[in-house]
């Protein structure tokens, strides 16, 4: 039977043959090879980008993290002056406690000393006017004496 | 060159062309060729010039079609053995054109079936580079010697119903084969009920491919027509459907080779579990 317009199933079928042999030419010489450079390629690309952000990731945390270190630190450091603020508060009011007691025993002990030395010069004072007075005394008494043994 | 020698040259040139126009025009074409009617039939049909290939008598578009494989394959070849081994991660010129071909038959299929597109990017990438290849091919005007001993230009492989047809039934059965492996039978009956798939592929292709030779070759019979005009004619038929039909026939594969193969959801079971438990 003839088939109009010229339909030949002959060459239908050679045409079909013809497009198999294609299709598996081109996919093994071109189709693949370039797919799997593309392929290969875009991989390699998207590791890059993986390996990327997984750094990106880690330093963001470790910068997270230092942070977080620096905040503690500082928050201690924060702590330890005002500790230390504190100790050297106290220890200054201790000094000044102390240095105030010294002054006082220093000036309780001065105002001893001063009133030993008052006290010991006022009774040398006493010795001497009185020493003195025997002595005037003795004076005058011998004056008389020899004024009577004149007049004598 | 002076100004008075640049004018003789171009008043020599004009003449000449003039002279060739007008003999041309003046003398009646020789009695015993071809009538219109006949270049017109023998375009579509191929009844009368025939080419012995290999033994067989056949159309002349079956040895274009084996003409446009050899090219292509020994151009793959070359690809294969010269350029892929020297591909670079920053790609040259020649690399990006090789490189935005396949990429764009790949995202063709990945675009159109996103589930199942290795098989189906290889066949549009085939038949993107035959079509489009087969339909320059015409342009190359290479010769050859019907049965009859009179010699022919070798046209466009899918100007012959015979290939237009064996495109047509091979990208269903590409379609068939998506069906097949993506849904099983029922993927296969999704796929048979676009009966009309391959016909209309077929034909278009044809049709399509068959217009522009058409008017190549009315525009070609007459003498008077045969200056400048076919330059646009031919080359600019030729391009457009070139490009026109490789586009719609990958697109028309790919999108139904998606449709038949997408995995449906099995709905209707669970509607019936549901039913029965409640």
């Amino acid at each position: 039977m003839k088939l109009p317009l010229n339909i030949n199933w002959q060459q239908i079928l050679l045409h079909m043959f013809n497009l198999v042999l294609l299709f598996g030419g081109l996919y093994l010489l071109l189709y693949k090879p370039v797919k799997k450079f593309m392929d290969e390629r875009a991989e390699k690309y998207k590791q890059m980008d993986d390996e990327a952000n997984e750094k990106l990731a880690r330093a963001t945390a470790a910068e997270t993290e230092i942070a977080e270190k620096t905040r503690k630190a500082e928050e201690q450091l924060a702590l330890d002056i005002a500790k230390a603020r504190r100790e050297a508060e106290d220890e200054a009011d201790s000094i000044i406690k102390d240095a105030k007691k010294v002054k006082k025993q220093m000036i309780i002990d001065a105002e001893d000393a001063a009133t030993r030395e008052k006290n010991r010069i006022i009774n040398d004072a006493r010795e001497e006017i009185a020493q003195l007075a025997v002595k005037a005394a003795e004076k005058v008494l011998s004056e008389k004496t020899s004024v009577e043994k004149t007049d004598a | 060159m002076s100004k008075k020698r640049r004018m003789l040259f171009i008043s020599v040139w004009l003449l000449c062309a003039a002279a060739f126009l007008v003999s041309a025009l003046l003398l009646k074409s020789q009695t015993g060729g071809e009538s219109v009617k006949e270049t017109m039939r023998d375009a579509v049909l191929h009844e009368s010039n025939r080419i012995s290939f290999f033994g067989f008598s056949v159309n002349p578009a079956v040895v274009s079609a084996y003409t446009v494989t050899a090219i292509l394959l020994l151009f793959a070849l070359f690809v294969r053995v010269f350029a892929v081994p020297r591909f670079k991660s920053i790609p040259g010129r020649f690399q990006m054109l090789l490189e935005q071909a396949v990429g764009f038959f790949d995202n063709l299929a990945k675009g159109n079936s996103p589930h199942k597109n290795r098989f189906l990017g290889a066949y549009v990438f085939t038949a993107g580079s035959y079509i489009c290849l087969g339909t320059f091919f015409e342009l190359l005007g290479l010769q050859g010697v019907t049965t009859g001993g009179a010699s022919i230009s070798l046209p466009a492989p899918l100007s012959d119903i015979n290939a237009a047809i064996a495109m047509g039934v091979t990208s269903y059965l590409i379609i068939l084969s998506g069906g097949l492996s993506g849904n099983g039978i029922k993927g296969v009956f999704s796929a048979l009920k676009e009966f009309s798939l391959p016909i209309s592929m077929s034909f278009r292709l044809f049709g399509a491919l068959l217009s522009g030779l058409l008017v190549t070759e009315l525009v070609y019979y007459y003498v008077g027509l045969s200056f400048v005009l076919p330059v646009f004619v031919g080359v600019m038929f030729t391009a457009l459907h070139a490009l026109i039909q490789t586009y719609v026939l990958t697109m028309l594969t790919a999108v139904f080779y998606g449709e038949v193969s997408e995995k449906t959801p099995k709905r209707q079971k669970e509607k019936k579990v549901r039913r029965k438990k409640s």
